[in-house]
């Protein structure tokens, strides 16, 4: 495989960070979603493992480049949070007692998840680009003469 | 021809182990969201470690017998991938991919000067 499927590899990566950014986006989107009988939005999350550790299992040979493993998402889960009650008796969705369930989506982490996605994405798109720069530089090799 | 020059063969084998030094810093990047992912990282195995420690001198075709094992990817005594530290490892590893490659050229250089009997 060599540098260039490594390319890949970097590829990947950015997959999950960009599949991260979209469940990030929904939980914010959906902060305010409401259902009958408290049947609310519940915030997602992904679940990343990496390919090769799925087809190998735990004690899989030995590490090589022809190997690394790639990460993969492979679902995208509901969490289990308890939805937020506010009193809201004017609203279609509130219950008897006028309480409305609000999906449990934690604004702080939210934005805090939004930070290590655009880091994880441009470390990515960086060791995507220093790969793609030495292949440029060694296909350079005994170029000028 | 590579294989002919010492030099050029042990610039090329360091080559290789760079690249894959590269490779296995952007696979830890790559998995830094990976559930239960252990970081890797590439070490030389105890026989290279020994004749490094054993050999203050070496000429080009003993560096050349040393370099022939190949450097092992195992998981990392630290498992969490930190990404800053990873990114300046990566660096690091692209600056030195970078002069191996200057060396390499130049010893190409030399060559080519040979065959052209000294002409420029």
């Amino acid at each position: 495989m060599g540098m260039f499927g490594v390319l890949d590899i970097s590829a990947a990566g950015m997959d999950v960070q960009q599949a991260r950014l979209e469940v990030a986006a929904s939980n914010i989107a959906n902060a305010r979603t409401t259902g009958k009988d408290g049947a609310t939005y519940k915030p997602l999350a992904v679940v990343v493992r990496s390919a090769i550790a799925e087809a190998q299992g735990p004690a899989g040979t030995a590490t090589t480049v022809a190997n690394l493993p790639v990460p993969v998402v492979t679902q995208v889960v509901q969490q289990d949070v308890a939805p937020k009650l506010v009193y809201d008796p004017g609203h279609p969705d509130a219950d008897a007692r006028g309480m409305v369930a609000l999906p449990g989506v934690d604004p702080v982490s939210s934005m805090l998840d939004l930070i290590s996605i655009s880091r994880g994405y441009e470390a990515n798109l960086r060791a995507f680009d220093v790969t793609r720069s030495l292949l440029q530089r060694t296909l350079d090799l005994g170029r000028n003469r | 021809m590579l294989n002919t020059d010492p030099v050029l063969a042990l610039l090329s084998r360091a080559l290789d182990a760079a690249a894959l030094r590269q490779s296995v810093h952007a696979t830890n990047v790559a998995n830094v969201d990976t559930d239960g992912y252990r970081r890797l990282e590439v070490i030389y195995s105890a026989e290279q470690q020994r004749l490094s420690a054993g050999a203050p001198a070496m000429d080009a075709n003993e560096a050349l017998a040393w370099a022939q094992a190949e450097p092992e990817v195992v998981e990392s005594a630290d498992t969490r991938v930190k990404l800053d530290q990873e990114m300046a490892q990566m660096a690091e590893n692209a600056v030195r991919y970078q002069a191996l490659l200057g060396a390499i050229e130049r010893t190409l250089g030399l060559l080519r000067t040979a065959a052209r009997d000294g002409r420029e």
